[in-house]
């Protein structure tokens, strides 16, 4: 992977202290990154999930989107997700897909970490 | 470090301007200074990209000499080979002789190069450490390194004029060939002889590209470098110069059996070899490298660093990426060029239609396509998803709709980036020409220039930090290290 996303995946990892990083290189210096065990609240059961997305080749400079979390997770008052969460396949496995593009991604100051925080906070707050 | 000869400098105007006007103020005196250059080696040469020049300032860091007649402090030399060593740079000292278009070193400053450079290369960590003596209109340089001292053999300006400084004036350029007759009553033999010289790369020889492609072919251009990955289709031509229905197989792919069109795609000749049949015909002693290869890939991209011009006509939000990272980083000038015809979503009416042609410069405020905000951040990760995934996604447009493309606007842009280039390396640009982004709008028949932007922290052009600025081979160009195509 590119030195940039190395850092990128330090950074998660500083981020998240408490969770699980797995980061899984796709051959063209990008990578697949997977954070287990993230807290999304009581709104959700189960509470804690894995969040995964791609980091592309061309990070920092291309935004970090969609991500993905476990199908299974369910809303505790029997609602359905909201907009913006739709069940998918990616990468031949059924998830929840989280579409949330920065449109004003800053290549300069943006990173996958703080990108990953907004979105799980963005799905708690659902 | 294994270094490739000739090794030439490369500085932007910016810059250039500014160590002119330092060395240079009118007092016939000797000033100095340091440039910070990063450091690319081809079968080309090495060229060294100034990144950054730091003014030594007189009577503090440029001082009365005890064995020549000035010379840098200690402190100030000490301070920037840090400086360069930290960033992977190669450091250059510069300092100025009277004169106007021959130089040279003295018997004083090459036994200072002695005395100093073998520990500075040690600072640098075996990067080249040298020395340049500039007259108003002539450079000299000592190149230190690993492998032997070697003489500089230019020094190249990048700006609205494009053009080469050297020790001593060159001899008079050869008569250029008749065809070019016409030619030279505008630039003379000179300029056909600098348009010989160039090799440049045309990234995507569709449209635009098969224009460009016959057209620097026509005007002498001595080496093009073609770089697509497609084959030619029925569809093209109405618009790739040169193409016929041999090259596209049209018998085979108009067939109505699947697996004879299959064969006919599979089979049709590559767009980069018309682009050379062309080339050939238009001019039977250039240099031409047809290159099946998509400029995403590492390798691809890596061709084009040694040009000395760039065109993308391939319009991609990450082609345009490697393009303005090729441009920043190694320090070529550019032209991205491009036609859109726009859409109705639903009623399909046209509402737009429109070309671009992007001069880039290197440098901040040059016309940077990230400044310009021409790679919007989203649209790269759009196109970077697996065509699978962006089903998946739903981000995928129709795929059995293509943009709709004609020859006709394609000359709009192709023809202004041709003539810019021209008009760059025969300096024939006035002082005051507009070089930023145009855009024609062919509807309302009406020419817009685009206002420079310039984003203080960008991460191609800026002179911050992180910025991929002149660094040439030590960082990496946002590219695949798979084949994408």
């Amino acid at each position: 992977m590119t030195s940039e996303i190395a850092i990128a995946v330090d950074e998660i990892r500083q981020a998240f202290p408490n969770c699980s990083v797995n980061a899984e290189e796709d051959g063209q210096g990008g990578c697949y990154v997977t954070v287990s065990g993230v807290d999304i609240g009581a709104r959700y059961t189960p509470h804690n999930a894995s969040f995964s997305f791609h980091i592309g080749f061309q990070y920092p400079r291309a935004d970090v989107y969609p991500h993905y979390t476990d199908v299974g997770i369910k809303r505790v008052d029997g609602g359905g997700h909201g907009g913006g969460v739709g069940q998918v396949i990616w990468r031949e496995k059924t998830v929840l897909q989280l579409s949330r593009r920065s449109n004003r991604w800053n290549p300069a100051s943006d990173t996958a970490a703080i990108k990953l925080a907004k979105v799980v906070e963005w799905f708690k707050n659902l | 470090m294994k270094i490739t000869l000739p090794i030439s400098v490369t500085i932007d105007e910016a810059l250039f301007t500014k160590l002119q006007a330092h060395l240079f103020p009118g007092d016939h005196d000797e000033h100095g200074a340091v440039i910070a250059a990063g450091i690319v080696q081809t079968k080309r040469g090495t060229r060294l990209l100034a990144r950054e020049v730091f003014l030594a300032n007189d009577g503090i860091d440029y001082v009365l000499g005890t064995r020549g007649y000035r010379a840098l402090t200690a402190q100030f030399v000490a301070e920037k080979a840090d400086y360069c060593s930290e960033e992977k740079l190669c450091y250059l000292a510069v300092h100025c002789h009277g004169g106007i278009d021959a130089v040279g070193f003295s018997p004083d400053d090459l036994a200072s190069h002695q005395r100093g450079y073998p520990a500075l290369l040690d600072i640098t960590n075996g990067l080249p450490v040298g020395a340049l003596v500039f007259a108003k209109q002539a450079v000299a340089g000592e190149i230190w390194t690993t492998n032997g001292v070697f003489p500089l053999a230019k020094m190249r300006v990048v700006g609205r004029r494009i053009f080469d400084l050297y020790a001593s004036p060159k001899s008079a350029p050869k008569k250029a060939d008749r065809i070019y007759e016409r030619n030279t009553r505008l630039f003379g033999d000179i300029g056909q002889e600098i348009l010989g010289g160039l090799k440049v790369v045309i990234i995507g020889l569709g449209g635009g590209g098969s224009l460009l492609n016959e057209w620097l072919s026509r005007l002498g251009v001595g080496h093009i470098v073609a770089i697509d990955f497609d084959r030619v289709d029925i569809t093209n031509l109405s618009r790739i110069v040169g193409a016929t229905r041999w090259d596209a197989l049209s018998l085979l792919t108009g067939s109505r059996w699947k697996l004879l069109q299959k064969i006919g795609k599979r089979f049709a000749a590559r767009k980069v070899h018309v682009a050379r049949r062309v080339a050939r015909v238009a001019n039977r002693s250039i240099v031409y490298d047809a290159v099946v290869g998509d400029i995403l890939d590492e390798s691809t991209a890596l061709m084009a660093r040694d040009a000395d011009f760039i065109f993308l006509a391939s319009d991609s939000i990450r082609s345009r990426l490697v393009f303005n990272a090729l441009v920043q980083q190694y320090l070529i000038p550019g032209i991205q060029v491009g036609a859109k015809i726009s859409s109705d979503k639903w009623t399909r009416e046209i509402t737009d239609i429109f070309t671009t042609t992007r001069l880039v410069l290197p440098g901040s405020g040059r016309g940077c396509l990230d400044c310009a905000g021409a790679i919007p951040p989203s649209r790269l990760r759009e196109e970077g998803v697996a065509e699978e995934e962006k089903r998946a996604q739903a981000y995928v447009d129709d795929p059995e709709i293509s943009e709709p493309s004609v020859i006709t606007l394609n000359v709009l842009s192709a023809g202004q980036a041709a003539t810019d280039l021209m008009m760059l390396f025969t300096g024939l640009f006035d002082d005051h020409a507009d070089l930023g982004h145009i855009m024609n709008f062919a509807r309302e028949r009406k020419l817009e220039y685009v206002g420079q932007s310039v984003n203080q922290h960008c991460l191609d052009c800026s002179s911050t930090k992180r910025s991929r600025r002149g660094r040439g081979d030590s960082v990496r160009l946002a590219v695949s290290r798979q084949t994408v195509c």
